[in-house]
């Protein structure tokens, strides 16, 4: 934590207690889907409950943003009351250690679009592994617990990593992150 | 406290912000520094507590001296051991749920032994008359007690100076009053000095003992007491956003200044000529819109009002009384609990026909670009750069509408509520925490519609602006209407019961008509 | 009350371990027991507003009885379809009925043990609890802190500009760009509040460091090893009651 500033944590907190209420808020929205689709509902749209690692690690930009923010917001939205209850901080932890992981094989370096949608395609994949052993996948059918496993990546590349980056970006526009990492290498590019 | 050649680049910014300042806070004085806002009065803050150069994008050069040590060279935190600093927006100093955790969180910094911080919270709630509220949950402070807390949460580290960075601008009167005189309280019974930034002059001048004007060019450009300021740079104050004290500024318009600037009421009595009654009285008669036997859950009682077509109508009263959510019922934005809001619009295009400017205009913007903002409401491009022009904005078409000052956000708020000619116009405290050149300008625009037309509806706390544009008054108290016509009757009534205060004007006459 | 008294940390560690076991199992019976003994205990050795309790334990319910519907209905071919339950005049295979009363009492199980922690505990001694027990960076904690805090505001502001926009006639577009206009200026407001808070916290000396004092101290007592011990003793209790009448069986993946 030491290399960390204050307010970077303090943002990255903020960050996770307002995606908390948005991951609530998007759990009917999955149950609608499973209602169509079965169970792979939920994973079409799974990449929004990657998508606050994917952003506070973009824009702060520190090993641990990613794993830390996701925990964060697993652990508010309990308390907020979500029905899975205390398992979640421990999904959230997985998830979070996935995009973490994301980042760490580029050693902290790349933040590129490539980048932010490999990370959240590893969550995809963590989370994935976990859930196969604890909420049951084994005792579905093979091509279909593939079909939701391609789906849950998928949704993790494209709603956590290119849609993260998007919201990150309209936000670097306003220029509230000028003293973050990403305000700053905008900053950069802008003069170059 | 020495600061001494002082200039300040930002990376971002091509001029610097502060160029080579130099000035002295000396023990148990108060210095005010006065600057437009955006002068780089913050940026300077951050100088003085040493977060600047250690968090500053960009270049800084001269030196901070205080007691003795450059506050450069010490740790994060370590020197607000001894600088407190008091902020603008009460809603972001704190960390902590309940009042006395917060008090006690500063203790805990200083690794004071927890055994006597009991006693030591206390004393200093105390001293600022909060100790009701020892338990309370600060979500439920007025913005008046947050401030006061976070005076406690400083006053209790001991400092040897206190940084206040415009603490009364998003106070109401009652609330900026109160705060003062328990500043001036603690100037008589301690040994701090206090160092005040500010762009409104008036709840400050009995305290000051010295100020220090900052220019628009990061220049200070005056250092000496008060008067001698006020008299030698009476004519570039404005232009420099600075208010003077409305005393000052009402004498130097009646050309009665004579050989030393009036500061108070007390000087400018007996000098002062009684002001012709020349006052625009309610024009239009007829309704345009109303409420009947409105209700809206507990914060209004059976209200009924309505607003005069082509009237420039001002809402007042306390904070809690209901002014917000009276003008966003009449606007329709909230549906009343009981009761009818009657208007001539139809249900669905009355978004084209009212306007209505909300406190934070950020929250109204939906764009990336200053010129889209204006845009999005009207196709007309000719329409568009029309508005941009008429509210001062053309150059920062480009910008993003978060990067613009707190004043152009609020005029380009309202240039995008009047895009299409909108009938009426609802503002909600549109001058709250500016300074004097952009109040002045925005009152410009808004008399300009009011006289090509546009009803106008203001919510307000500053009477001067409610005794010059005004032309009809509603004023609540406790979720109903106290009074509802003529500015100038109200000024008769008992204004105190509703927190108010007659304009100087008003004072002034009233002052003549006492035999002497 | 004990509950609300006893020291947060060992009481979410407890709750952390009680979650883990019984995600473990798999029967009706084991986690209906341990349900309906946390509803009891709860409400006997803590202190809180009785009626948020049952505001919050209804949509758990709710839920927990969806789920029981939905996986009676869209349950697999059972193995012994014969074997059959006779449930308010629907012949229910007796197999799926048990898979599904399983799975929704587990989820009531976490549900309480949840609700045990949120309306006994007080974030704030939580958060001291986790720095000065299990060791968490003082900057870390009160930077979460400071981020809770702002959960109320954010609330406010979310009226404000839904409000805001209904102004400026908004309505006509996808809704995906819908959120992005929202999403904008609610964090935008955020991540500049939250940077001046950090502000003014190391304006009141707070550098981060682990050498602090407390106002609160927070210590694990001996009494605080009853509320572990006790829930253990509980889950073994319903254990072996659940083996005795052959009900227990481990978790081995259903859905």
């Amino acid at each position: 934590m030491k290399n960390w500033k204050l307010k970077e944590i303090v943002v990255m907190s903020v960050l996770s207690v307002v995606f908390a209420v948005v991951y609530l808020a998007f759990l009917p929205v999955g149950k609608v889907l499973v209602g169509f689709f079965g169970p792979i509902g939920y994973d079409f749209i799974f990449g929004i409950w990657f998508i606050v690692s994917i952003i506070a690690a973009y824009i702060i930009r520190k090993p641990g943003a990613a794993f830390l923010s996701e925990t964060i917001a697993a652990t508010v939205e309990v308390l907020l009351g979500n029905a899975v209850g205390p398992m979640l901080i421990i999904s959230g932890m997985i998830q979070g250690l996935g995009a973490e992981a994301g980042f760490a094989l580029t050693r902290y370096r790349r933040y590129d679009l490539w980048t932010l949608m490999f990370a959240g395609m590893m969550a995809g994949v963590f989370s994935f592994a976990w859930g196969y052993f604890q909420s049951g996948f084994a005792a579905l059918a093979g091509g279909y617990v593939l079909l939701m496993f391609i789906s849950r990546v998928l949704s993790g590349a494209l709603i956590a990593g290119v849609g993260g980056k998007a919201l990150s970006d309209a936000l670097a526009k306003t220029g509230v992150l000028s003293s973050f990492a990403l305000g700053k290498e905008k900053r950069k590019k802008h003069a170059a | 406290m020495n600061v001494s050649n002082l200039t300040l680049n930002y990376e971002d910014r091509e001029e610097p912000v502060l160029r080579d300042i130099s000035f002295s806070v000396n023990e148990k004085e108060t210095v005010l520094l006065l600057g437009a806002s955006g002068s780089g009065k913050s940026t300077l803050t951050h100088c003085l507590t040493g977060l600047y150069p250690r968090e500053l994008e960009g270049s800084m050069e001269g030196r901070v001296i205080f007691h003795d040590k450059p506050v450069a060279d010490a740790l994060p935190g370590a020197v607000s051991r001894s600088i407190g600093i008091v902020f603008q927006d009460p809603e972001t100093q704190f960390c902590m749920l309940t009042v006395e955790d917060e008090v006690a969180f500063g203790l805990e910094n200083l690794q004071v032994d927890p055994e006597v911080m009991e006693e030591s919270i206390d004393a200093v709630l105390r001293d600022v008359g909060l100790q009701e509220k020892k338990k309370a949950k600060i979500t439920y402070l007025s913005g008046g007690e947050k401030q006061k807390l976070a005076l406690a949460c400083i006053l209790v580290m001991n400092p040897t100076m206190i940084i206040l960075d415009e603490p009364t601008a998003n106070l109401d009167p009652v609330a900026t009053e109160a705060f003062v005189s328990l500043l001036e309280k603690l100037k008589r019974t301690t040994e701090v000095s206090f160092f005040v930034i500010e762009h409104d002059l008036d709840p400050w001048v009995s305290m000051t003992d010295r100020v220090l004007m900052l220019g628009r060019d990061g220049r200070i450009f005056y250092d000496g007491p008060l008067r001698g300021g006020l008299q030698q740079y009476a004519g570039d104050l404005k232009s420099e956003g600075i208010s003077m004290p409305r005393v000052s500024e009402l004498a130097l318009q009646a050309g009665v200044v004579g050989s030393s600037i009036p500061l108070t009421m007390e000087e400018l009595k007996g000098r002062f000529p009684i002001i012709s009654g020349d006052r625009h009285k309610g024009e239009g008669k007829e309704s345009l819109l109303g409420a009947e036997h409105v209700s809206w859950k507990s914060v209004l009682r059976d209200v009924d009002v309505s607003v005069e077509k082509g009237s420039f109508t001002a809402v007042v009263g306390p904070n809690g009384s209901g002014k917000t959510t009276l003008c966003r019922l009449l606007a329709g934005i909230t549906a009343p609990s009981s009761g009818e809001i009657w208007h001539p619009f139809g249900k669905k295009e009355r978004f084209s026909h009212v306007g209505y400017v909300f406190q934070n205009p950020e929250h109204q913007f939906l764009t990336d670009s200053v010129w889209e903002e204006v845009a999005y409401s009207s196709a007309d491009h000719a329409q568009v750069k029309r508005m941009l022009e008429w509210c001062g904005l053309t150059n920062h078409a480009d910008l993003h509408p978060f990067r613009l000052s707190q004043g152009q956000k609020r005029r380009l708020s309202v240039a995008t509520m009047l895009v299409n000619d909108q009938d009426v116009l609802f503002l909600d405290e549109p001058t709250f925490g500016q300074d004097a050149a952009s109040t002045e300008h925005l009152m410009k625009l808004l008399e300009d519609k009011h006289r090509s037309g546009t009803t106008i509806v203001m919510i307000t706390h500053d009477m001067e602006l409610v005794d010059v544009y005004a032309t009809r008054v509603i004023a609540m108290k406790e979720g109903q209407i106290a009074y509802s016509g003529d500015p100038e009757e109200l000024w008769e009534e008992d204004v105190e019961a509703l927190h108010l205060k007659r304009p100087l004007r008003v004072q002034l006459e009233s002052e003549a008509y006492v035999p002497q | 009350m004990y509950l609300n008294e006893m020291n947060p940390s060992v009481k979410a560690l407890t709750i952390l371990g009680l979650v883990l076991v019984l995600a473990l199992l798999f029967d009706p019976i084991t986690p209906l027991l341990f349900t309906v003994s946390v509803i009891i205990i709860t409400f006997l050795f803590g202190t809180f507003r009785k009626k948020h309790y049952l505001l919050y334990l209804l949509p758990f319910t709710i839920f927990a009885f969806g789920m029981l519907w939905t996986t009676i209905a869209f349950a697999d071919v059972p193995k012994n379809p014969g074997d059959t339950v006779n449930l308010i005049g629907w012949e229910v295979p007796r197999e799926d009925l048990l898979v599904a009363l399983s799975l929704s009492f587990r989820v009531l199980a976490f549900a309480t043990l949840s609700l045990l922690f949120m309306f006994t505990t007080n974030m704030v001694e939580f958060l001291l609890s986790l720095m000065q027990q299990l060791r968490l960076p003082p900057k870390l904690a009160y930077g979460i802190l400071a981020g809770y805090r702002f959960l109320p505001m954010l609330k406010t502001e979310f009226g404000q500009i839904q409000a805001a926009h209904r102004v400026r006639g908004l309505g006509q577009e996808s809704r995906w760009k819908r959120y992005r206009r929202f999403a904008v200026p609610l964090l935008a407001g955020a991540i500049r509040k939250a940077e001046r808070t950090a502000v003014a916290m190391e304006s009141k000396g707070f550098t981060g460091s682990r050498e602090r004092t407390f106002y609160r101290n927070l210590s694990i007592r001996k009494k605080d090893w009853l509320f572990p011990a006790g829930m253990s003793l509980l889950l073994g209790v319903i254990l072996f009651l659940s083996i005795h009448f052959g009900y227990f069986s481990w978790y081995q993946g259903q859905l």
